[in-house]
């Protein structure tokens, strides 16, 4: 058995501005604790091996596939799920933009869709489509063929332009 | 309400992760499950060995073929397809990866442990995997099942479907151009993003729960009573949210009867969640095969007659293959009137994982072949791919072969308008005009192509029908209970949609409950089709229900005849003296005091081919197969890097009749997903397998489409029917008609910038630059 004499250990990690105290062994990916230990299931496990994007996080604002990261390594930083998105019961535009444009399908790739167009914008607020394009293209949607993902978020850049431009 | 662009209203709950799919479901105390699969394509068990493995701590329960009933399943069970597969193998094996042991423990890690030392003694057999070697009189025997009515020296065929009319030798006669080519269709599969999982809890009560991802929950529950050998009563599937199916989760697995038994055994909830190498390598893909077509044509590109054989590789196990080779008769009898046919299908046993239904369901394979085939006889001919087409295309008031009748046929407007809208001849002329005269030296040329297709919407399959409930909060909103389980296509907003429309109420008034086999009525499901169109209709109808029994309620109480009412907004009123009204609530309030305490519950169901007593007949395709028919034309522009050989699809314009669209929004979302998934099969999937090992098992390297891939596409709607209240509807499917013709569509663009025609998927033109 690969865990047996695996030392678990105590650590704090802060989610969605909310520090939670978890017992983890070395090797648990953040994916596994967000999802098996604290039930945060909105960041999808859909292969664990960073190829499909759907376990999408931001940490430190930086969009990173959690499967890949050790929880270990979360300590000290600043992790936000899909779940923290949405500011008491509100949506944020990106969200909404999601659910009207219809970039929303079966839904199972939505989170880390959203995490990840989160980080573009955190560094590029002004993404041209082909950005856009290269910051989902690790995420894997098979419903959608991306065409209204993308519309969804070009809307929301330039209403987020406009509205700073108006400002 | 209908014909709007209403976002979906799941959108919310998927937006900020608050949906549950299977895969989220934890229970306390919930133990995990994990299978062992045969390392070997051929093989008798001559031991299984657990005692090892239950000793090992934390290990709960291990299960083998001796666990379970001796009770086989199958996509479809008749008397001529008997059920051919054990859940789990009983004493021999037919595929790598086939579900031999499954062990419940306390965590994954345990439960590889045990798996791991499990002890099988096999005895290796030959194994065949192509299809053409598995007919051969020396091939390995792979079932003792034969056909009683295989006229054919072939071995290993599961399954056969014939069908033929008209006068072959006439045709011959008339003929004045005789085309023949063989097409191939690779092994392309679902990707679905959300893996296989099932939860299952037996509770103290004795009641199986059961948590799936899957595609309608009454067929999961009567394959799972029937295996378990357990009452339909004593079965609950629970309503989870699904993360795309496209066809791969309509069977039953081996997973789902595994966690069920753990689960009776040791009495806590036992989960399982399919590894995504597992899915690529184990699980059920589509349907592999190959065409042979023989076109027969007069001078002017009216087809004649057609002589098909299709090849289907179905795997170890019958699954969805004998279906397949039924559909891809309707497929060739569909878009074009075929005077004269002479089809036979086959469904061949090979020691490869089993088949199950992917979008299209044989529409994309037989499309590719027969409008690949079109262009090389229009082009021989010396006319161009629109005239051919029309020419030929079905159109309103046609027979089919069957019997069928073409109720509404768009398929004329669709070609013509797509023409229009792509300036589909001068383009093509031009870059064919090129091609052909070695002009053409650009290293990135264009190409355009075009692709027909037609789907059918919806047949008779178990549960056949689906029911609905509409009953009212006090408040006068309204909970509607429909068995419909959405799969991501939107079932539940089109549902709200419709009972928007007939009760004249916000949608923000109407909650829908939905996909639950103890909580809600039957119902036939997310598949074959026919969702929109059945639970579409019993919803409609429960809703007509519940409106008439509030106006005849409201009548009394506003001393009117009910048909001077008129409702919106949950406020009836009189429609030339709209002050005059009463609100739903009071009428509800009103109605429970003046009759015995009835609440007003709304009741509808709908079932299709309403003459028919069962679907079509899969050994020679006679009888009713459905109500009505989608038509659609698309056109793919291409563009070709003759360097690389690496192919761009730039733009696809899709026009539909999809009979009319409830949702647009949600029509345009699947055409984009179908689009997408065909111009993946188009250019770059395929799960490569070698000696029934998959070599290519994770996204990254089967290679589906990315958002740097993204097509454009354009879509334009060519209305035949209408919604007209107090009529049941006849709108037509939208969920997998619309990735065949753009298929097609691709590889004759190709041909148009290249000047080379695609035999075999995906397509490889570097081979035959020079
Ligand atoms: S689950 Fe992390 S990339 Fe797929
Ligand atoms: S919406 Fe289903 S995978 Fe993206």
């Amino acid at each position: 058995m690969i865990n047996k004499g695996v030392k678990k250990r105590l650590i704090t990690l802060n989610i969605n501005d909310r520090d939670y105290h978890v017992i983890i062994d070395d090797r648990d990916t953040l994916l596994y604790i967000l999802r098996d230990k604290l039930m945060l299931t909105g960041t999808k496990d859909a292969c664990g091996v960073g190829e499909c994007g759907a376990c999408t996080v931001l940490v430190d604002g930086k969009a990173v596939l959690s499967c890949l990261m050790l929880a270990i390594d979360g300590q000290g930083k600043k992790i936000t799920t899909v779940e923290g998105l949405a500011k008491d019961g509100k949506l944020t535009d990106l969200q909404k933009a999601f659910i009207q444009y219809g970039a929303i399908q079966c839904g199972y790739c939505t989170s880390g869709m959203l995490m990840s167009v989160v980080g573009l914008f955190n560094t590029n607020p002004n993404p041209t489509k082909n950005d856009i394009k290269k910051a989902i293209e690790g995420n894997i949607c098979r419903c959608t063929g991306y065409n209204k993902i993308i519309d969804a978020i070009e809307a929301v850049k330039d209403k987020r332009l406009k509205d700073k431009n108006d400002r | 309400m209908i014909g709007r662009r209403i976002p979906r209203i799941d959108g919310p709950i998927k937006a900020t992760g608050e949906a549950k799919y299977t895969t989220d479901i934890y229970l306390p105390d919930m133990l995990v499950a994990k299978m062992l699969r045969s390392p070997l394509p051929h093989a008798k068990i001559l031991n299984i060995d657990i005692s090892k493995a239950k000793k090992i701590p934390g290990v709960k329960a291990i299960i083998t073929g001796r666990d379970a009933w001796d009770i086989r399943h199958g996509f479809i069970e008749t008397p001529r397809y008997p059920a051919d597969q054990y859940c789990l193998a009983n004493d021999r094996v037919r595929y790598i990866g086939e579900e031999i042991a499954c062990v419940a423990a306390v965590d994954e890690d345990t439960a590889y442990e045990a798996i791991d030392a499990i002890k099988v003694t096999y005895e290796e057999l030959p194994a065949v995997f192509d299809i053409f070697e598995a007919i051969k009189p020396d091939a390995p025997d792979i079932h003792e099942f034969r056909l009683p009515d295989l006229i054919e020296p072939f071995k290993n065929v599961g399954g056969r479907c014939a069908n033929s009319f008209g006068d072959m030798e006439a045709a011959f006669k008339k003929a004045y151009l005789i085309r023949e080519d063989r097409f191939e269709t690779q092994l392309r599969t679902h990707c679905y993003l959300e893996p296989q999982a099932t939860v299952a809890y037996y509770d103290v009560n004795g009641k199986l729960n059961v948590w799936t991802s899957s595609m309608g929950v009454f067929r999961k529950r009567m394959h799972l009573s029937k295996i378990l050998h357990m009452p339909l009563s004593k079965i609950r599937i629970h309503k989870s949210w699904v993360g795309g199916a496209f066809g791969g989760k309509i069977d039953l697995f081996s997973h789902e009867f595994c966690t069920s038994l753990l689960s009776i055994k040791t009495g806590k909830p036992v989960k399982y969640v399919a590894e995504r190498d597992e899915i690529f390598s184990y699980f059920r893909h589509g349907q592999p095969m190959v065409i042979d077509l023989k076109t027969l044509v007069a001078k002017d590109g009216t087809i004649l007659g057609q002589i098909v054989r299709c090849y289907n590789n179905c795997g170890a196990y019958r699954g969805s293959g004998v279906v397949c080779i039924f559909l891809c008769w309707g497929f060739i009898i569909l878009p074009y009137r075929i005077p004269t046919l002479d089809y036979i299908g086959y469904s061949i046993y090979t020691n490869n994982p089993v088949r199950a239904p992917q979008k299209g369901h044989g529409a994309p394979q037989v499309r590719f072949a027969v409008e690949s085939q079109l262009d090389i006889i229009a082009e021989e001919l010396g006319i161009d791919p629109i005239e051919i087409r029309l020419k030929n295309a079905r159109q309103k008031g046609d027979i089919l072969p069957n019997g069928d009748t073409i109720k509404n046929a768009g398929l004329i407007e669709c070609i013509e308008e797509i023409e229009k809208k792509t300036d589909f001849r001068k383009k093509y002329s031009k870059n064919l005009k090129e091609v052909k005269q070695y002009k053409n030296n650009t290293r990135f040329r264009r190409g355009i192509g075009i692709g027909v297709s037609s789907y059918f919407t919806g047949t008779l399959i178990y549960p056949h029908n689906s029911a609905a409930i509409i009953k009212f909060n006090d408040d006068g909103t309204v909970q509607c209970y429909t068995g419909a389980l959405d799969i991501g296509q939107g079932a539940e907003t089109i549902l709200a949609q419709i009972i928007a429309e007939e009760l004249s109420i916000d949608i923000k008034d109407i909650e829908i409950i939905a996909g639950d086999t103890d909580n809600t009525p039957v119902d036939i499901g997310s598949w074959i089709s026919g969702l929109t169109y059945v639970t579409g209709n019993a919803v409609k109808k429960a809703s007509e229900d519940a409106r008439k029994q509030l106006l005849s309620s409201a009548a009394i109480y506003l001393n009117v005849h009910m048909d001077s009412l008129d409702m919106r907004d949950r406020i009836i009123f009189v429609k030339d003296n709209p002050e005059r009204s009463i609100t739903f609530s009071k009428v509800l309030e009103n109605h429970i005091r003046d009759h015995k305490g009835d609440p007003i519950i709304g009741k509808g169901f709908f079932r299709g081919l309403k003459d028919a007593e069962h679907g079509p007949s899969l050994k020679n395709a006679k009888g009713a197969w459905s109500d009505s028919y989608a038509f659609d034309a698309q056109v793919a522009e291409v563009e070709v890097d003759m360097h690389t050989g690496k192919i761009k699809v730039i733009k696809a314009t899709t026009a539909h009749d999809c009979g009319f669209p409830i949702n647009p929004l949600l029509v345009e979302g699947q055409i984009d997903g179908q689009v997408s998934m065909a111009a993946g099969q188009a250019l770059s999937e395929e799960i490569i397998m070698e000696k029934g090992i998959t070599l290519n098992p994770s996204f990254l390297e089967y290679k589906l489409p990315i958002a740097t891939e993204m097509v454009e596409n354009d879509y334009i709607d060519i209305i035949t029917e209408e919604y007209k209240k107090g009529h049941h509807f006849h709108t037509k499917e939208v969920g997998e008609g619309y990735v065949s013709g753009i298929l097609a569509a691709i590889a004759n663009a190709v041909y148009n910038a290249t000047g080379v025609r695609a035999k075999r998927l995906p397509i490889r033109i570097i081979n035959n630059l020079s």
